[in-house]
Formats: structure tokens, C-alpha cells, sequence
């Protein structure tokens, strides 16, 4: 074990045995929280997911025991991070007719995103995408840029669709550049990389969504149903770059990407080891 | 091991679960199911690996796929190739993309819960009735599950229940007859119900 690792496992320890002895549920949601982002910051992907969980559970007995503004806004921000769009809302709604007080920044970012969110709900969809991307660009708030960056690639790829020829091409354009954006503030996230290689899929970029792909499962993914998309996307881009190649250089390309799945711990080149046998 | 013991955990696992979810018999075979998986592997934290994603359906992040990963996820599938061969041979890629929502989640990314919950339709390879049903019956467990979840009892039984099991030998069951235990303890607490609908 490195050092490292062993810090780590060492932290995560002393944070369990805090969280037991936490009484109220907000505090244990407040802790929970706080686990799940120092675990997102280090990529523990599928235990950020589960903190993150048990954050929500907490904050949801806090709310029915003792409503109070804080424990909706830590409601709302573990929903955010689990993708609960309109739950998130809604407890942003709350805490703030609760009176949390708008002076931080990242409050005032997430009180935005929950905007968003019930704009999309309510078929508000542009005025939302306009929300997200400010949001994306802007925010110095981790979780609501995430999340926000997720929302307006979906949002964006989804209006790509009905699109045709140049008008495709140039709303596909714009998206690449502000998912470049993202990863010009943050190369090491795996997340950006797996959204830009999901654009760069809809370009028929296929090496490029190929190359996007294997640097998001190097850098890793926020939840387990990301990278397995993330994980399908790389099977789908594989199958059609060798469709297209000499058999040289699809010879070159098959042994370079058996160095990456015997890295992952495929059973073969297109089976990841989460795949029922 | 005694393979009677196991059977007699599972009637009695049944029925403390179905306390917990009194209106939602349909969600014991998937719960049972997480539990049994995480027994057989002998990691007793289940409330992280269930919470994880094993019993609550996430959301996807990126929903909307190009038409050639739609239809490659179709032609590379044995069950939607054969059933679906009609639309992906005449390229009806918007007949394929109303069914993609509900079907890549399960067969795609293997969401063990949404296997679970639609498995008598998976083994009978009847996937255009889970297109049919996926909203409905995934809203439901959706609900069904939440106030079950938010009760510190339910995982504190899963919890015993999981340890139960595994120290009664449930690892050296095949997965199948694993299932067919559960199935059969169900349907004995449910007679007038298929026990995983």
C-alpha cells in the first residue's frame, strides 16, 4: 500500500468512526456530505456515490424532525449531486423561504442551478440551457459546475438532434468549446473527458470520442453508471474505428487497445469485467 | 451448509421485509436479490453497496445518443438484434430510439435492480412489455422505496439478514438456484402473485 493510500485509508477511518458518534442528522449529513466530496476529489467513485446517499438520507430525517434552512440546502446539494433534479429544486426553494441567507457565492450558484432545474421542469428548456452554461463556465462551486455541465450537454445534444446538416454541425461546434472550457479548468476530470467524448460521438469523431473516453475511465468517473456508459461508448467506438482500417493498421489498433483492457481488467476487448458472463 | 436452513432464512427474510414494504411485494425479489449478492461475496457494509446504486435507479447523465450507437447497442444485443430486427433492418432509428430509454439502462448498462425488477420479462426475451411498462413500474418502485429506505430499521435488518445468510453457506449456491429460493419463499408469502411482478 502507498503512502498515499495509506493516508487515505487512515482519514476514512477517523471520518467513520466520527460519523457514528455524530448525534443530530444533520451534523451526520453535514459529515456524510463532506465525506462524499473529499471522496469525489479522489475519485472513489462508487463510495463518493454511496456517502453522498447516506448524506441525503440524514438530511431528509433532519428536514422531518427539525426543518431548518441548512438542512434543505444540504438536502438540495447531495440531490444535486445524485442527479435528483427536481428534489433539488425544491429544497433549494425551501431553505431559502427558510431563510438561508444568499451571501456565499456557491449558495447563491446552487439557489441558480435550482432555477435551472425547475425551468427544464416546467419546459423552460432554453431558458434553463442559457442557466446551465452560465453556470458551467462560471461557477467556482464543484458540484453545481458539474452538475451543470452534465444538464447542458444533455440539454444541448438532445436540441442538436433535431438539427441538420450545418445547423448540427455548428450547435456541436459550440457544445466542443464549452466542454473545452471545462477541461481548460480542469484537465484531471474525468467527467469532462467523458462528456466531451460523448460530443465528439455525436460528430461521428469516433477516434477522438474513442481517445476522450479512455483518458475519462484513466482519470475516473463519478458513479459506476457513468463509467459503464463511459465503458459502452468505448466498446461502440472501437467496433466502428476497426470497421473503417487495414488490416495493418487495424492490427496496430487491436494491440494498443488490448494495453488499455488488460490494464482495466477486461475479459477481452469488448467485454469490461462488469458485464454478466 | 444446509440448503433447508437457507430456505427456512429466506421465508422468514420474506416476510420481515415485507413489513417494511407493505404496498410493494414487487420490490422483494429485487432487495432480496442485492442482499443475496453482497452475501454471497461476504462484504457485510451493505448499506453502502445498496445505496450505491444496487436498489436506487439513478439517472443516466448523458441520455441522448447518436443514431449509430443506438443502432450498434441494437445490433450487438442477441435478444433486441432478434426482436427488434425488423426496425434495425429498415433503419426505423426513431422506432429504436423510443425504445432505447428503457431498454439500454437494463441491457445496456445492467442496472442489477432494473434486471431484478423486470427479470420475468427478461427470461421470457419479451422486452417490447418492458418498453411498455418501464415508466410506470420504475416510478413505482422509485416511490414504494422511499419510505423503507429513510427507516434506520430496514437497513439494520438487511444488514442481519445478508450476515444471516452468508453464515449459513449461501455462497456455495449457484446465482440460479439462489434466485429460484427467493422466488419460491415470495411466492409462498404472495400465492396469488407471480413473486418478481
Amino acid at each position: 500500500m502507498t503512502g498515499r493510500a495509506g493516508r487515505r485509508l487512515i482519514a476514512l477511518a477517523l471520518c467513520a468512526g466520527f460519523l457514528a458518534g455524530c448525534s443530530s442528522p444533520l451534523k451526520r449529513a453535514k459529515l456524510y456530505f463532506t465525506r462524499a466530496q473529499e471522496l469525489d476529489r479522489s475519485y472513489g467513485s462508487e463510495t463518493a456515490v454511496a456517502a453522498m446517499k447516506r448524506a441525503l438520507i440524514e438530511a431528509e430525517t433532519a428536514v422531518r424532525k427539525d426543518p431548518s434552512a441548512q438542512a434543505y440546502m444540504i438536502k438540495g446539494l447531495a440531490e444535486v449531486r445524485l442527479e435528483r433534479w427536481q428534489e433539488a429544486a425544491e429544497s433549494f426553494r425551501r431553505s431559502f423561504a427558510l431563510g438561508f441567507a444568499p451571501g456565499e457565492q456557491w449558495a447563491a450558484d446552487a439557489a441558480l442551478l435550482g432555477a435551472a432545474l425547475a425551468f427544464e421542469a416546467s419546459g423552460m428548456e432554453e431558458t434553463a440551457g442559457r442557466v446551465y452554461a452560465h453556470l458551467m463556465g462560471r461557477s467556482k462551486f464543484a458540484p453545481v459546475r458539474q452538475a451543470a455541465a452534465g444538464r447542458h450537454v444533455d440539454l444541448a445534444l438532445a436540441g442538436a438532434l433535431v438539427l441538420e446538416g450545418k445547423d448540427k454541425d455548428k450547435a456541436l461546434a459550440a457544445l466542443v468549446k464549452d466542454v473545452g472550457r471545462l477541461l481548460g479548468d480542469d484537465f484531471s476530470s474525468g467527467f469532462a473527458h467523458y462528456l466531451l467524448s460523448q460530443v465528439l460521438g455525436h460528430r461521428s469523431e469516433l477516434g477522438s470520442s474513442y481517445e476522450e473516453a479512455v483518458m475519462a475511465r484513466e482519470l475516473g468517473l463519478p458513479s459506476e453508471k457513468i463509467l459503464r456508459d463511459n465503458d459502452n461508448q468505448i466498446v461502440f467506438c472501437r467496433d466502428r474505428i476497426r470497421e473503417g482500417l487495414p488490416p495493418a493498421e487495424r492490427a496496430r489498433f487491436d494491440a494498443a487497445h488490448e494495453t488499455w483492457t488488460k490494464r482495466w481488467g477486461w475479459r477481452d476487448a469488448r467485454t469490461p469485467p462488469w458485464k454478466k458472463e | 451448509m444446509s440448503r433447508n436452513d437457507i430456505e427456512q432464512a429466506l421465508v422468514r427474510g420474506v416476510e420481515a421485509l415485507a413489513a417494511f414494504l407493505p404496498s410493494a411485494p414487487f420490490l422483494l425479489f429485487p432487495v432480496l436479490s442485492s442482499v443475496c449478492v453482497w452475501a454471497v461475496r461476504r462484504v457485510f457494509n451493505y448499506r453502502d453497496h445498496i445505496l450505491t446504486w444496487r436498489v436506487w435507479l439513478d439517472p443516466e447523465s448523458v441520455r441522448t445518443k447518436p443514431d449509430d450507437f443506438i443502432l450498434h447497442f441494437f445490433r450487438n444485443d442477441r435478444v433486441l438484434a432478434e426482436v427488434y430486427a425488423d426496425e434495425v433492418a429498415s433503419g426505423d432509428i426513431n422506432g429504436l430510439r423510443a425504445a432505447f430509454p428503457a431498454l439500454y439502462p437494463i441491457l445496456g448498462l445492467e442496472d442489477a435492480f432494473l434486471q431484478a425488477l423486470f427479470r420475468p420479462e427478461l427470461e421470457a426475451g419479451d422486452v417490447r412489455r418492458i418498453v411498455a411498462e418501464f415508466k410506470p413500474r420504475a416510478a413505482a418502485a422509485v416511490e414504494e422505496m422511499g419510505p423503507a429506505a429513510s427507516d434506520p430499521a430496514f437497513w439494520s435488518f438487511l444488514e442481519a439478514f445478508g450476515m444471516e445468510l452468508a453464515s449459513l453457506g449461501l455462497h456455495l449456491l449457484k446465482d440460479g438456484t439462489v434466485e429460484a429460493l427467493i422466488l419460491a419463499a415470495i411466492e409462498a408469502r404472495y400465492p396469488d402473485q407471480d413473486g418478481s411482478a
